[in-house]
């Protein structure tokens, strides 16, 4: 992909042309934008990616074009590892290093346990020194995620589209202790590696990932010893849905197919199955009977309840939810369900369908910005992060709006509707995110093109230290 | 054991002189006995309603230890709250059947005050074993249903305020949670934490106008957004107000106790020591956080604006299917934070009409599973607060861990629909129809009339 740079004659001269046709726009948002192409451009931008780019006018030529492209570099993309800056390499290295690491980490708190310190002294110690490394791996975590969603030059923006929505459905909560250290991992070599392969192995790979085995206390459960939370989950939220026919039996048989799935951290492969924790009874999940077939046994329920036809319903669900509107039209989820059910679930050709459905590019499809969005959206404009401060700001603005990074805490995910965030004293809060930001960012003045009149006019009344500001804080840059 | 612990004898006696005692147990509302609430014209103004929501489904079993009770130790070898001894390890003694988890204790002199009550056995009509179809179902009040539905308490903030405009329901944390969304009425929702005092950059003038100015159309989000900037404005300028006079009443006690102290012995006192001493008397808390600065908010919010009748709160991290401790531990951590909140809450909400509710989705597997954790249940305990509240007692049934439903979880004895069907009765005197509006299909339940005092 060109860099803005190569392009800026380009745009200029585009610019230029487009002045007329955007002069028509009216006040409102919802009215019709002053052409296709524009309205297009920044769905297609702000949707399968963040926001446009001062490159969009190539893009603008035919956004479905530009669109089934973009998908195709973000498959390319995501068989290439990461381009992580070197000070975040970290959080990327071999599982094995991690989880040392985090083992090291582990024994000086249980030592300093042993030998208390007076007081406050172990307090301090606790609060801070000891998890230095679980904690610098998470941040990094979360500054990967920042930098990925605002830089094209860092990540393909679909790839990072992608991931978030992948990870928000196979979620894990970095405020659970041993999630912490794997998180960076997790992301980058579960859910980046597939978020647009085939769904199964993706499953597959988040149910051997320590993250997930963590998380949801499957690195626990063995035949003595039950614990259902990632059986439960498993079905409700990552493959079938709630009310789609299985019964608390089928969560307990589903538990007992996966017992001995655990971590294995010493070996730094991650995951084990532990044979002797296995429970070797029949089971029966969903009228099926599993033998004793030891780890096998556990990746063909996983690979059988990817395949049901419930799971490709709510897949398409979700996608649909997620890239074309709230409330999506019933006829888009019923295709894509058939694309999933049609490929054994690849990813690529589902979200193929989607982009070259009329559904995605109809203008009643409205989708309103989530702090997420609109916090990545803003830091693109402003050229992508630029230093601890954007990264420092924009974690906080998402905590402080209620989608922390990472930090969602349970496993169903944040929501991505307008019912959930279009809230009063939530959306003056966005300004001053905005406002802030802003300070220190050179006026993306290539974005007025899909601004309407009365917003460009207005803001242009101001000085040019606070343009910048209200553009992002503008009603404009809430929808995508 | 079955007990039921409500129904004095003088309150059947009543109820059969109403001519509705030969009636079964579960009547549908339109049957249900006039209260004696029925007098006061139903409304909001009749009481405040705080609802306290424990996200992640709370162990009840360790906050209500069933001690006496010899299956609970059996079901739970590890992490067993100890019955009462009177030391700081074992559970607090409340009657001869259950005792508090000692990390409640801060809730004990309100037990032994009466305004603290609970129904131990409680819970949706059907087992839901899922987080967030039994969490969306309560705060629709329908069970079943998984399409979408207004919030209980957004039709409660609706129920005889057609067209008037303020919001009365004030949400404190989440960005816009399911019990309070609809279209009955406005509400605010601020969030969590010391954010909620401040203004931003809506502080400066020229900003401010320049972005009320971008947001001056009368589209949803417009109009959203200028709400939005005045009931911040708002928020924050009582948050910060009340926060300056708390630290200015502390500054003059212990000034007045330094000038008390100063004339005593004639010896000038230490003020940083005496400093010390008081926060150390206030449980080393300068400040609250957590779940009791979020209902202080609530408290301060909801006493300057009288509109606002309904608040909600909301706390996680309630799952706990590994390691929850027993006397100490994360679920005890957990339940020292919202001891706190539910103590500040008291502070601001002891109005004759004022009810606090605390709830969760469902309750946990009475016996701990393999990791020292439990899994998903069904029944749970859910607690009541306020002056007419008949508490230092629990109510309904409660028939012990011999009988356990599907061999695993605690019964639910009681639809959480027809505690909360009582309460809005309790705090606000609404009648049938009103109840029928706000918890469709919800029955009566007579075993549950106890649990308001009589006026």
């Amino acid at each position: 992909m060109p860099t803005a740079k190569t392009l800026a004659g380009v745009l200029a001269t585009l610019l230029a042309g487009l002045a007329g046709p955007a002069a028509q726009a009216e006040g409102q948002t919802e009215a019709i934008p002053p052409t296709a192409n524009l309205s297009a451009t920044w769905r297609a931008a702000s949707r399968l990616g963040y926001a446009p780019t001062p490159a969009w006018p190539q893009a603008a030529a035919s956004p479905r074009a530009w669109a089934l492209q973009q998908l195709d570099a973000a498959y390319a993309a995501s068989k290439r590892p990461p381009t992580l800056p070197a000070e975040l390499a970290g959080i990327n290295a071999p599982l094995g290093d991690i989880a040392r690491s985090f083992q090291a980490e582990r024994e000086t708190r249980r030592s300093a346990r042993q030998t208390p310190k007076p007081g406050m002294a172990a307090a301090a110690d606790a609060a801070a020194g000891n998890e230095k490394f679980s904690r610098e791996m998470a941040q990094g975590a979360a500054a990967w995620r920042l930098m990925s969603c605002s830089d094209p030059a860092l990540e393909n923006p679909l790839l990072a589209r992608m991931t978030e929505f992948w990870f928000n459905h196979l979620n894990v909560f970095v405020g659970k202790g041993p999630v912490r250290p794997f998180v960076g991992h997790y992301e980058i070599n579960v859910i980046r590696a597939h978020a647009l392969g085939r769904f199964e192995d993706l499953l597959l790979a988040s149910a051997k990932h320590p993250a997930m085995l963590f998380y949801l206390d499957q690195a626990q459960s063995n035949s003595r010893g039950l614990n259902e939370n990632y059986a439960r989950e498993l079905m409700e939220l990552h493959t079938l849905g709630v009310n789609s026919g299985y019964t608390q039996k089928d969560v307990r048989e589903l538990a007992r197919i996966l017992t001995g799935w655990t971590v294995n951290l010493k070996d730094g492969e991650g995951f084990r199955f532990a044979e002797r924790l296995h429970d070797k009874e029949g089971k029966v999940l969903l009228g099926r009977t599993f033998g004793n077939e030891s780890v096998a046994e556990g990746e063909e329920a996983i690979r059988y309840l990817a395949r049901r036809p419930e799971t490709a319903r709510r897949v398409a669900t979700r996608l649909a939810t997620f890239f074309v509107a709230d409330k999506p039209p019933p006829a888009l989820v019923a295709r894509l369900a058939a694309v999933f059910t049609d490929t054994q679930g690849d990813l690529r050709a589902v979200m193929r369908s989607l982009i070259e459905s009329p559904e995605f590019w109809a203008k009643d499809n409205q989708l309103f910005k989530t702090p997420l969005d609109f916090a990545c959206s803003a830091l693109a404009a402003a050229g992508g992060v630029r230093d601890r401060r954007d990264i420092g700001q924009t974690l906080g603005f998402l905590a402080q709006a209620g989608q922390p990074m990472h930090g969602w805490q349970t496993p169903d995910g944040y929501k991505t509707d307008a019912n959930t965030w279009l809230a009063p004293e939530a959306l003056t809060r966005r300004a001053d995110y905005a406002m802030g930001l802003a300070q220190r960012t050179a006026e993306p003045a290539y974005l007025n093109a899909f601004f309407s009149v009365a917003t460009r006019e207005r803001i242009a009344q101001e000085p040019a230290q606070m343009r910048t500001g209200l553009m992002l804080a503008s009603p404009d840059f809430m929808r995508k | 054991m079955n007990s039921n612990n409500s129904s004095s004898p003088r309150s059947l006696q009543r109820r059969s002189l109403l001519g509705i005692g030969a009636l079964s147990a579960l009547s549908a509302l339109s049957l249900a006995a006039p209260g004696v609430w029925a007098q006061a014209a139903p409304g909001l103004n009749n009481g405040r309603l705080v609802v306290v929501f424990l996200r992640g489904a709370y162990d009840g079993l360790s906050a209500f230890v069933p001690y006496a009770d010899k299956d609970y130790y059996a079901l739970r070898p590890n992490i067993a709250i100890a019955a009462p001894d009177g030391t700081a390890q074992t559970a607090i003694k409340l009657d001869k059947t259950f005792a508090l988890h000692p990390a409640l204790a801060p809730l004990l002199p309100l037990w032994q005050q009466g305004v603290l009550g609970f129904v131990p056995a409680a819970g949706l009509p059907a087992p839901n074993r899922s987080h967030f179809d039994a969490q969306y179902q309560m705060e629709i009040a329908q069970s079943g249903k998984t399409s979408s539905a207004p919030g209980w308490l957004n039709t409660t903030a609706g129920i005889g305020r057609a067209g008037a405009g303020g919001a009365v329901a004030l949400g404190v944390g989440e960005a816009n949670p399911a019990i309070l969304a609809g279209q009955a009425a406005a509400v605010r929702l601020i969030p969590r934490g010391q954010s909620a005092e401040r203004t931003g950059v809506l502080a400066n003038d020229k900003t401010r106008q320049a972005l009320m100015d971008l947001y001056g159309g009368d589209d949803k989000l417009s109009e959203a957004f200028r709400q939005g900037a005045g009931s911040r404005m708002q928020s924050a300028q009582e948050l910060t107000e009340q926060r300056s006079a708390r630290a200015e009443k502390m500054a003059q006690d212990s000034k007045r106790m330094a000038d008390r102290m100063l004339d005593r012995d004639g010896t000038p006192a230490n003020l940083q020591a005496l400093n010390a001493q008081m926060l150390a008397a206030s449980n080393g808390a300068a400040d609250p956080v957590g779940l009791q600065l979020d209902a202080q908010h609530l408290g301060t919010l909801m006493r300057n604006d009288r509109k606002l009748r309904l608040g909600f709160l909301s706390a996680g991290g309630w799952d706990t299917h590994a390691n929850q401790g027993a006397a100490t531990g994360q679920l005890a951590n957990n339940l020292g934070n919202l001891a706190r909140g539910i103590a500040q809450l008291r502070q601001d909400f002891a109005e004759p009409g004022d009810v606090v509710v605390v709830m969760s989705e469902f309750g946990r597997t009475s016996a701990e599973n393999g990791t020292r954790g439990t899994d998903h249940g069904f029944g749970n305990a859910m607690w009541l607060m306020g002056n007419r509240v008949a508490g230092g007692r629990w109510h309904g049934a409660w028939t012990g861990l011999g009988q356990l439903n599907e061999g695993r979880d605690l019964p639910a004895h009681h639809d959480y629909r027809a505690v909360l069907a009582q309460v809005l009765r309790g705090a606000f005197a609404f009648g049938d129809s009103q109840l029928a509006e706000v918890l469709p299909g919800a029955k009566w339940d007579k075993r549950l009339d106890g649990i308001f005092n009589k006026a």
